[in-house]
């Protein structure tokens, strides 16, 4: 507990010596899987998100067990049968914005970017690049993106009973809003 | 002969009765909050918020899925069109215990910062906090 106290601490000194980080609590991460048999979607309001304005790196960190599904059931299978969340409680995100300088942090407006880094779910890491935006407004800053995601890439075993109901490539949309540290 | 009838009627009844069952249990929908399900623990903030910075590990597989409730004192309110949040908080601590309510579960006008609360709801983890989702004002 020292040790974690002192390491704030410092980081905090360090901080105060480069332009503030943003920080996000509430992110919103929410994906679909179309298929002709069922749409599945699910909406995760707690993700954790960290953007540096100076350097454009980002990181996401969020509970798989946060994610919300409209029938209780889905949401069981999606736990315990395809994610193990029990083992894996988290996915995250580590990378930075490829184009910082095109944004310019201090003036209202939207901006393209596009972001690349190492995506980690279920235990496995894939680089990922994805498009999105970011909206400055004031003191308040908006990331959205929207990107897919091929659950057979991160180890997740669909059963061939259920193959029909589930998309081999699942939509992930992010929407997060950050503020100063 | 009619006896026969008889039960064969009765059995496709109870067949149709069984897959009513199981059709209503398969396509059941989720609950919004917890306010409904059985207490596993009675916590305050700062003590649920102790053990997950001490050893993540055992404190997941204390709390994960467990409907707790917490009992500490509201440092902000947030809300937005998904949901509302209370973020109960020591004054010194730099974590606390995030406590994530339906929109419709909580009108964030009714509570002020600096008061105590309880809180039930269902624990999904730790990121820089402790995370309570499906919660519900005791």
């Amino acid at each position: 507990m020292k040790v974690k106290i002192l390491f704030v601490v410092l980081s905090v000194i360090f901080q105060l010596t480069q332009a503030q980080k943003l920080v996000c609590k509430t992110g919103h991460i929410w994906f679909y899987s179309h298929t002709p048999m069922e749409n599945i979607e699910a909406h995760n309001k707690q993700a954790v998100s960290i953007l540096d304005p100076s350097t454009g790196d980002m990181q996401f960190s969020l509970l798989i067990k946060a994610f919300e599904f409209k029938i209780a059931l889905m949401q069981v299978h999606f736990n315990e049968n395809y994610m193990e969340s029990d083992k894996f409680p988290k996915a995250s995100f580590k990378g930075k914005i490829t184009n910082p300088d095109k944004v310019n942090f201090k003036k209202d407006g939207v901006y393209e970017v596009e972001v690349f880094g190492d995506l980690t779910i279920h235990n496995i890491t894939k680089p990922v690049t994805a498009k999105g935006t970011i909206e400055v407004k004031g003191a308040s800053l908006t990331a959205r993106s929207k990107f897919v995601v091929t659950p057979h890439d991160y180890d997740i075993a669909i059963p061939s009973i259920v193959e029909e109901k589930i998309a081999k490539v699942i939509e992930v949309n992010v929407d997060a809003t950050y503020t100063a540290n | 002969m009619s006896k026969k009838i008889w039960l064969i009627i009765l059995f496709i009844v109870l067949a149709l009765i069984a897959a009513f069952i199981v059709w209503r249990y398969t396509f059941r929908k989720s609950e919004t909050t917890a306010a409904s399900m059985k207490t596993d623990f009675y916590l305050d903030a700062s003590t649920l918020l102790r053990e997950f910075e001490n050893n993540e590990d055992s404190a997941n597989y204390r709390y994960l899925d467990k409907v707790i409730v917490v009992t500490g004192t509201v440092e902000s309110v947030t809300s937005d069109s998904l949901s509302v949040s209370l973020y109960l908080k020591e004054t010194d601590a730099i974590s606390g215990v995030i406590c994530s309510f339906d929109r419709d579960a909580l009108d964030p006008v009714t509570i002020q910062a600096g008061t105590t609360v309880k809180v039930k709801g269902i624990c999904t983890g730790y990121l820089m906090d402790v995370v309570i989702n499906k919660c519900s004002l005791e």
